[in-house]
């Protein structure tokens, strides 16, 4: 089992990769079945890249930290980072995808797939410029961990 | 071990992509590229072959709604095949099967180029 609970990563989406195994292994770790593995995986590769595009305009100088708590009847994932852009996905709305396929348009699929999988989206603002987005997944099956359980300790920094 | 990758192959006047690996934000840069290329080409009939893929995100999917409507205004398309049930769900999820024809099989997809 790894020991990291947290990672830090540069604002790029070459650290996509590395962002998803992170996750992916301690989704892995929690119990949770492969289906609800994916789509929390899939979940937080379409927040990032949010982060990383709209928040970060691709500057890498910036940085991500993305920290997981694994409890008994939830899984969440918490982004730290620091920019004047904030986003809330719960202000965003889905689009008709009627309409989407008639007009050819592209992109703007990654808030509604992060809808669809996570049970709950908490997008916090702090002053003067650090932001929070969490991603949580509620567990109908309770895991083998006690309640408040966290897996992994330490940092790790991707550049 | 390579994150993404394409190899390309012919069968007359259609192109047949077959992807492997991971596509997301990162890695769909290279498929605009190929895809690109070959719309540059005159080569407006592809095939896009997922038997290998194992991850798509967001991204990979604009990749196909970016040029799709080109290749049809130059009677061609773009035609997928052979996902995994994982690839699939994500496609079918967000109502891609109303825009593009996904088939099991590659051959089904070469078929109906040559009925057309």
């Amino acid at each position: 089992m790894s020991d990291n609970e947290k990672i830090l990563i540069a604002s790029s989406t070459k650290n996509l990769s590395k962002v998803r195994k992170f996750v992916e292994e301690s989704a892995e770790h929690s119990g949770l079945d492969q289906a609800t593995v994916n789509q929390i995986v899939l979940s937080v590769d379409e927040a990032c890249t949010n982060i990383i595009k709209h928040a970060h305009k691709y500057n890498e100088t910036n940085t991500i930290e993305i920290e997981i708590e694994a409890g008994y009847n939830q899984f969440k994932i918490t982004f730290n980072y620091k920019s004047g852009n904030t986003f809330d996905p719960n202000e965003a709305q889905n689009p008709d995808m009627v309409e989407y396929f008639k007009n050819y348009k592209v992109g703007g699929l990654g808030i509604p797939i992060m809808k669809k999988f996570m049970s709950k989206i908490i997008a916090q603002h702090k002053n003067p410029d650090v932001n929070s987005l969490i991603l949580i997944k509620s567990i109908d099956k309770p895991s083998s961990l006690p309640s408040g359980t966290k897996l992994f300790r330490g940092t790790i920094l991707f550049r | 071990m390579e994150e993404f990758s394409i190899t390309k192959k012919s069968s007359g006047e259609i192109e047949v992509l077959n992807l492997e690996g991971f596509l997301d934000a990162h890695t769909s840069v290279e498929l605009e590229k190929e895809l690109e290329t070959l719309l540059a080409a005159g080569k407006f009939k592809i095939i896009v072959n997922f038997k290998k893929l194992t991850y798509i995100s967001s991204a990979g999917l604009g990749v196909f709604m970016a040029y799709i409507e080109n290749t049809r205004n130059n009677n061609g398309d773009i035609k997928l095949c052979e996902m995994s049930e994982k690839i699939f769900n994500i496609f079918d999820m967000l109502g891609f099967p109303i825009l593009f024809e996904i088939y099991n099989e590659e051959g089904t997809a070469l078929e109906k180029f040559s009925n057309n």
